[in-house]
């Protein structure tokens, strides 16, 4: 008898998991860039989400293959999911969204740039992350002085957070932009970021002749925070800024010098936001929005450590 | 005793159906369509180019490690060249120029001056993707600056109306490279003596073969096929990425190494390559399709190439 109810649990047990599995609306995340750091935060913020909705998640990183990204779509397709999440620009698989639009499976970008067969896609703003920075500089410096910008026109995202910072500062009538500057980001942008900062400082070497220095991104930032330590002028009040909050950001932000301030996006929370866009893309929903937005945080030595 | 020495000499075509059929159970109403393995065949077209080229140096038991860098170079050839307004057959012209000069340069390195060709391959893959970094500065080569008309090859194909099917174009032209590969090994003489000077290179030699020159035509036609798929890879993902055929290297020598099981004599036979390929090729479409993790597949595939070879070679030790 007690053989028996065993068995009869355990059969109802596996039909149970067995047809769960079957009704569960399967979802396939395809990237090339799970090896970095900020994907893997994606990547967690959409699996815990997923797991909330009971989803059948399947994560495929390609290991930095382009062209294996369409191959997976294609099996994904084939394999007749619910929906697609890709993290790789949209314009370089434009054969694999081909195929999925033929078959009406929704694919939504997790931070991977707009496109026409996406339904959406779901980033930080760059608009915004540049305005906060920004205005932060302009407020510290309580609206006058000398302001040294780092910028890097030739990258679209990052170009247009220097147009956000050009319009703050000429906002100010006595903010004055005394150098614009394209840093060599071959070496990943901190030395030659110094280097240009050390001639600037060379060039101004009154006290409070350079009044803050804002960087479209973390590494210019950290070249010229080490520039200013390295000529002894760390005690005049340069403020500086940054964008990324990278964790050499963060420390820098956490020794309460003068790199005051950097923005974080919010990667777990373009993760989530993500799994409820291809939700709603699933059950029918029309998206409007070709881009959704994901909150960022100013990160300060008030909260750095949180 | 019969079917003993059925399963000797067909293990691996074997093990392929086993394959096969075990997807077909897990899989029952999307992985054996007609739809499915064209879209594999479009899915491998790259790697096979580079096997079944691959496979002719291999013939004569050298190797060629700088295919995958030979394939970046050779796609970031052509766009740097389309990005300076340069129309679509000169990029492709150079390309393929590109990836002969650089087999030539491997030939030379292995046949005149006599390095390993382990050692010189590794030497020049390194070259070859500094050369692709070199030319593109880094960066991705994308949108505007790859003509629609060479991306929409490798979206294209031949429509079958009356089935409902499209027989991509990338898929045709590596059967295409299958057959010329297939035809230069087996059926000239050209062929015939590669595979002389991979039976014995000094037997070979003191016959009359003239070992340098054939060598180092060999690698020439190995990184043309290279070239080839990486003038693929771009046109597939409509960009051009320094790094963009490193995987392809890897692959091409395990997909040989998997035909080579299916020879009784042990040597690269170019239709065993495919059948290498397509066992990898299949693999990974339907472990995709079983949402098997991507790692556990890369283990998988290790071990069943593992497998493969120790199999036929323990067999082919008691024959």
């Amino acid at each position: 008898m007690k053989s028996c109810i065993k068995f009869i649990s355990f059969t109802l047990l596996f039909l149970f998991v067995f047809v769960s599995k079957a009704w569960a609306e399967k979802v396939t995340v395809i990237t090339p860039y799970l090896a970095q750091p900020g994907t893997q935060m994606y990547v967690e913020g959409f699996k815990n989400e997923a797991s909330k909705k009971g989803w059948d998640l399947n994560i495929i990183d390609t290991k930095g293959d382009v062209a294996e990204v369409i191959s997976r779509i294609e099996d994904a397709v084939n394999q007749k999911v619910d929906g697609i999440v890709i993290n790789v620009d949209p314009s370089q698989i434009a054969a694999g969204l081909e195929v999925a639009a033929a078959a009406n499976i929704p694919v939504v970008g997790m931070d991977s740039g707009a496109d026409p067969l996406l339904v959406t896609n779901v980033t930080s703003n760059g608009y915004a992350m540049a305005a906060e920075t920004s205005v932060y500089v302009a407020n510290r410096i309580e609206g006058k002085g000398n302001v040294v910008m780092f910028v890097f026109d030739a990258f679209p995202p990052v170009q247009i957070r220097g147009v956000i910072a050009d319009a703050v500062f000429g906002n100010f009538p006595d903010i004055n932009v005394m150098d614009r500057i394209t840093p060599d980001v071959q070496d990943g942008g901190i030395a030659d970021s110094r280097a240009k900062m050390e001639a600037l400082l060379a060039a101004n070497p009154e006290a409070g002749s350079i009044a803050a220095v804002w960087a479209a991104w973390d590494q210019p930032a950290i070249g010229a925070m080490q520039a200013i330590e390295a000529a002894g002028r760390n005690n005049e009040g340069i403020v500086i800024v940054g964008i990324d909050a990278n964790p050499q950001a963060r420390d820098a932000i956490s020794q309460g010098g003068n790199f005051e301030a950097s923005i974080a996006q919010d990667f777990v929370g373009i993760g989530s936001a993500t799994a409820n866009a291809i939700g709603r893309a699933m059950s029918g929903e029309e998206i409007k929005s070709k881009v959704i937005y994901v909150p960022t945080v100013l990160i300060t030595s008030a909260n750095v450590g949180d | 005793m019969k079917i003993l020495n059925l399963i000797k000499k067909y293990g691996t075509l074997i093990g392929f159906f086993g394959i096969i059929i075990f997807f077909t159970i897990n899989l029952p109403s999307t992985f054996l369509t007609a739809k499915n393995f064209i879209n594999i065949s479009q899915q491998i077209s790259m790697l096979a180019v580079v096997a079944f080229t691959m496979t002719v140096v291999m013939v004569m038991n050298d190797f060629d490690l700088s295919v995958g860098s030979m394939a970046s170079l050779a796609g970031i050839v052509a766009a740097v060249l389309f990005s300076m307004g340069y129309p679509i057959w000169i990029g492709i012209l150079a390309a393929l120029f590109v990836g002969i000069i650089g087999g030539l340069f491997n030939g030379f390195l292995v046949s005149i001056i006599g390095i390993l060709p382990f050692v010189a391959t590794l030497g020049t893959l390194t070259m070859f993707s500094g050369f692709a970094f070199l030319i593109s500065g880094g960066r991705t080569i994308f949108g505007r600056d790859i003509p629609s008309e060479f991306s929409s090859f490798a979206r294209s194909g031949i429509e079958i109306s009356s089935l409902d099917l499209k027989i991509p174009f990338l898929s045709i032209l590596a059967l295409l490279i299958l057959f010329i590969v297939w035809f230069i090994l087996e059926q000239t003489t050209y062929g015939r003596r590669l595979y002389a000077i991979g039976g014995n290179p000094e037997a070979s030699f003191l016959a009359g073969i003239k070992v340098k020159q054939l060598r180092l035509s060999a690698f020439a036609l190995t990184g043309l096929g290279a070239a080839i798929a990486g003038l693929m890879y771009s046109s597939r993902v409509a960009s051009s990425n320094p790094t963009q055929g490193s995987g392809l290297m890897l692959e091409a020598i395990a997909a040989v190494f998997l035909g080579m099981t299916m020879s009784e004599e042990g040597e690269p036979r170019v239709l065993y390559t495919l059948l290498g390929v397509l066992i990898l090729g299949v693999l990974d479409n339907g472990l995709t399709q079983m949402n098997v993790d991507s790692y556990i597949r890369e283990v998988l595939v290790g071990f069943i190439v593992i497998l493969a070879v120790a199999f036929s070679s323990i067999t082919k030790k008691r024959n």
